[in-house]
């Protein structure tokens, strides 16, 4: 089948078709799902390294389990996100077993402070969400970054994070909440009162 | 730093997305084809065949039945080694005093021929 053909092919269908063989199946899903589970995994945990490797090791049981995957009882992405937030829960929690103060993150908010003197392009806002999010206590962040850029429905991210809805819904809240604080003393520096 | 403006923070975020690095995707993609099951010929048989055991048993109507014909098989084995005086004396009976006489059912082909 040629590549071209599979790329209206839904993720689930592709899934099928890997599970029986279809290299090019392999090939699309490979492109198309990587970048996903990667930015998720990089805003969850901040650190580029480790979300490379969240991102394989959740790729990895996606194909491991493509052979009894049943179709309509979960969709890909939805799995996936599953997967990357625990992996990456598991990896937070390693992070600051590891430090009781979490030092090993110093960099990123240094790096945010410099920044802050720094001059503020349109960059410059995504290091600075970045930074905020990563202020924000885990299952909010998860819950934000799940929401509100990956895109993903409150009934979605439920399943995910194996919540309730109403849970999800607070979590949100209180995360937008604390991200407008975090980032209400740079509007100037971010370049949005020129806009406003 | 309004509501709007993070909106609009993360409109930007969802628009640029991750670039996943060519090291990255080759090696999910090894992964992939490294697990990938074979391809699977169209219509192919996906049960095992039964094995000759199960086909007789199955043919001669079960499990049940192979042990009755097997009962029955040890019965005739035994009748016939060790021949109870009673079947002795009734075979005697039938064929004391019957002479084997043998009818040609068919002509000989000789004689077919002599005759014409």
């Amino acid at each position: 089948m040629p590549f071209d053909a599979l790329s209206d092919v839904s993720d689930e269908a592709l899934l099928v078709l890997y599970a029986n063989g279809d290299p090019a199946a392999a090939r699309t899903l490979t492109l198309r799902l990587t970048p996903r589970v990667l930015g998720y995994a990089a805003r969850i945990l901040g650190d580029r390294a480790e979300a490379e490797d969240m991102a394989q090791e959740a790729m990895l049981r996606l194909w491991r389990i493509a052979p009894e995957w049943r179709q309509g009882e979960a969709k890909v992405t939805t799995w996936l996100y599953r997967i990357v937030t625990n992996l990456c829960t598991d990896r937070l929690r390693a992070r600051k077993r590891r430090s009781a103060t979490p030092l090993d993150d110093a960099p990123e908010v240094a790096d945010d402070s410099a920044g802050v003197e720094a001059s503020l392009i349109a960059a410059d806002r995504m290091t600075a969400l970045e930074n905020a999010l990563a202020q924000l206590p885990d299952r909010q962040r998860q819950a934000v970054v799940l929401r509100h850029i990956e895109g993903l429905t409150n009934p979605d991210i439920a399943a995910v994070m194996d919540i309730g809805i109403e849970a999800v819904e607070s979590l949100t809240a209180r995360g937008k909440r604390s991200l407008t604080a975090l980032l209400s003393g740079r509007r100037a520096e971010l370049g949005y009162e020129d806009e406003a | 730093m309004n509501p709007q403006d993070l909106d609009d923070l993360f409109a930007t975020a969802r628009a640029t997305g991750a670039d996943a690095s060519p090291a990255l995707l080759a090696r999910v993609l090894d992964d992939a084809l490294a697990h990938q099951p074979q391809l699977r010929a169209i219509g192919a048989v996906s049960q095992a065949r039964p094995g000759l055991w199960a086909m007789l048993t199955a043919a001669l109507g079960g499990g049940m039945s192979l042990a009755g014909l097997g009962t029955a098989t040890m019965a005739g084995l035994w009748i016939g080694f060790v021949q109870p005086a009673s079947l002795t004396n009734l075979s005697d009976v039938i064929w004391q005093e019957t002479a084997m006489d043998s009818v040609e059912l068919i002509p000989s082909f000789e004689e077919f021929l002599a005759e014409g």
